[in-house]
């Protein structure tokens, strides 16, 4: 009888360790819910989300203009190849496909940055919103990532010195301030690499804008197919 | 008799060696259960303190922020679908009209505005389930954006012609982002398990695993640290276009000298 006590008083303790340790494991799982973010990066998603957000919006009104356009059009019994001409403009340009002007920012390098460095300062350029990146002469399309070449860093087969520019075309400000925020990339790499990292605004009102050219390469996939 | 006094005193004997081995075992057991439960008690604690008061109002806020991006998206989807119905019906010469719709397919393939299906490999990756250490640094057992990085920096480098991170199609305009230990991926708040799929020729999963910037940082930390990973090849996977804004506001295209 004594001996049945105690091994069901074991399996109860058992069990109850299984359950505990269960429970231990989850929470050690640190789950991602916004419950788990500090006020600080809670703030910094909010502000994340809101730039995103005005972006979409202002996307979305394009859009829209562009299908009062095609209404208007097709009511009144109008070619619509300007509109669709239009459209390939934008889509090319976002692509990578055709060259683009504007304000942005110059940043201009110097020493030994690896791949991975290069690859977060564009990173950091695209999460600020720019709208068309190149390094020295080459386009950064979606494919576009430096790679350590047999002598040096490559970017779309194409070789970038130890000297090199970025051109990005956005908000010259918004650029600026990302880029050199306490903390931020260029205050990283420089701590970390031995580097000089230089970052100019180029404003329309100053007379200066930038051109960021076409990708060379060509982004007609071989497998992925469209959907239909 | 004498046979049965002597079964009755090592009967005797045994009891009182097992005893007190039971009271060793269930003092131990019901030592670790107090340990255990204070750890459960203490991190529930922490938990509900978490989601209190300035967090709990900074939450909502963003889980009205990505509420109102899903409809800002589904609206761009919808308005981009009505657009090419436009364009396949549009008015004009049949041959110019065709032209300008194989190249506005051509653009829009290129440019990851269209859905796309191929051969290709899937990566999941998500947090360690080790526990941590004592003095260890929790963030080394979760998913980094720089292991994300390097993953799709593997896969362009490796030949991917399309990639997308939990449905999200990136473009050339997409940055992975980290704000503390979430990750942004285009406008989405992304949480693991990350599954990442990208459409390339055959091979490409080989390629990856020899690639540097796999083996550089992120193989690493999965064979160190336990993070979760899991790679397969699929024969014909389907990637979801890209949705977001493509109209710039700063640059304007420009015809390029040659």
């Amino acid at each position: 009888m004594s001996r049945r006590l105690a091994q069901v008083s074991l399996f109860g303790v058992a069990l109850l360790i299984g359950l505990l340790l269960v429970g231990q494991l989850r929470s050690q799982a640190r789950p991602r819910e916004l419950s788990t973010l500090s006020p600080e990066e809670l703030s910094t998603l909010i502000d994340t989300l809101s730039s995103r957000n005005q972006q979409l919006s202002a996307g979305l009104a394009d859009l829209n203009e562009q299908l009062r356009s095609y209404r208007l059009g097709e009511s009144q019994g109008d070619s619509t190849l300007t509109l669709q001409g239009e459209d390939l403009r934008r889509i090319t340009a976002f692509a990578g496909l055709t060259a683009v002007e504007g304000q942005g920012v110059l940043v201009r390098v110097d020493g030994s940055l690896d791949a991975i460095a290069v690859n977060d300062l564009v990173n950091e350029l695209r999460n600020a919103s720019a709208e068309a990146i190149a390094v020295d002469d080459v386009r950064i399309t979606a494919r576009s990532v430096a790679v350590q070449g047999a002598r040096a860093l490559q970017i779309d087969g194409v070789e970038i010195g130890r000297s090199f520019t970025i051109t990005a075309i956005g908000s010259p400000d918004g650029l600026f301030a990302a880029l050199n925020r306490p903390g931020g990339i260029v205050a990283q790499l420089e701590q970390f690499v031995s580097a000089t990292i230089e970052v100019e605004e180029r404003k329309a009102a100053d007379g200066g804008t930038l051109v960021v050219p076409a990708t060379r390469v060509d982004l007609a996939p071989t497998v992925a197919m469209p959907i239909q | 008799m004498r046979i049965a006094h002597a079964g009755t005193k090592r009967r005797l004997l045994s009891a009182t060696h097992i005893r007190p081995q039971w009271a060793l075992s269930l003092a131990a057991a019901l030592t670790v259960v107090g340990f255990v439960a204070a750890a459960q008690w203490n991190g529930s604690l922490g938990r509900q303190e978490f989601t209190t008061s300035a967090q709990e109002v900074l939450s909502r806020q963003v889980s009205a922020l990505e509420a109102e991006q899903k409809q800002l998206r589904a609206g761009i989807a919808d308005a981009e679908t009505k657009v090419q119905d436009f364009q396949t019906r549009a008015a004009g010469s049949q041959s110019a009209r065709d032209a300008m719709q194989r190249q506005l397919d051509a653009a829009r393939l290129a440019a990851a505005l269209t859905a796309v299906h191929g051969p290709g490999v899937v990566i999941e990756i998500a947090d360690s389930k080790r526990i941590v250490p004592p003095g260890d640094n929790p963030s080394n057992y979760i998913v980094l954006v720089d292991d994300l990085r390097d993953i799709v920096a593997a896969l362009w480098a490796s030949g991917a012609e399309a990639i997308s991170i939990n449905g999200e199609r990136l473009a050339a305009t997409t940055s992975i982002y980290g704000v503390g230990s979430s990750v942004l991926v285009n406008t989405a708040f992304l949480s693991p398990v990350f599954r990442i799929e990208a459409i390339g020729s055959d091979g490409l999963l080989e390629r990856f695993q020899n690639n540097p910037a796999y083996l550089s940082r992120v193989s690493q930390r999965i064979s160190s640290f336990g993070l979760e990973f899991a790679t397969a090849t699929a024969d014909d996977l389907k990637l979801a276009a890209y949705v977001g804004n493509t109209a710039f506001k700063w640059g304007v295209p420009v015809e390029q000298k040659p």
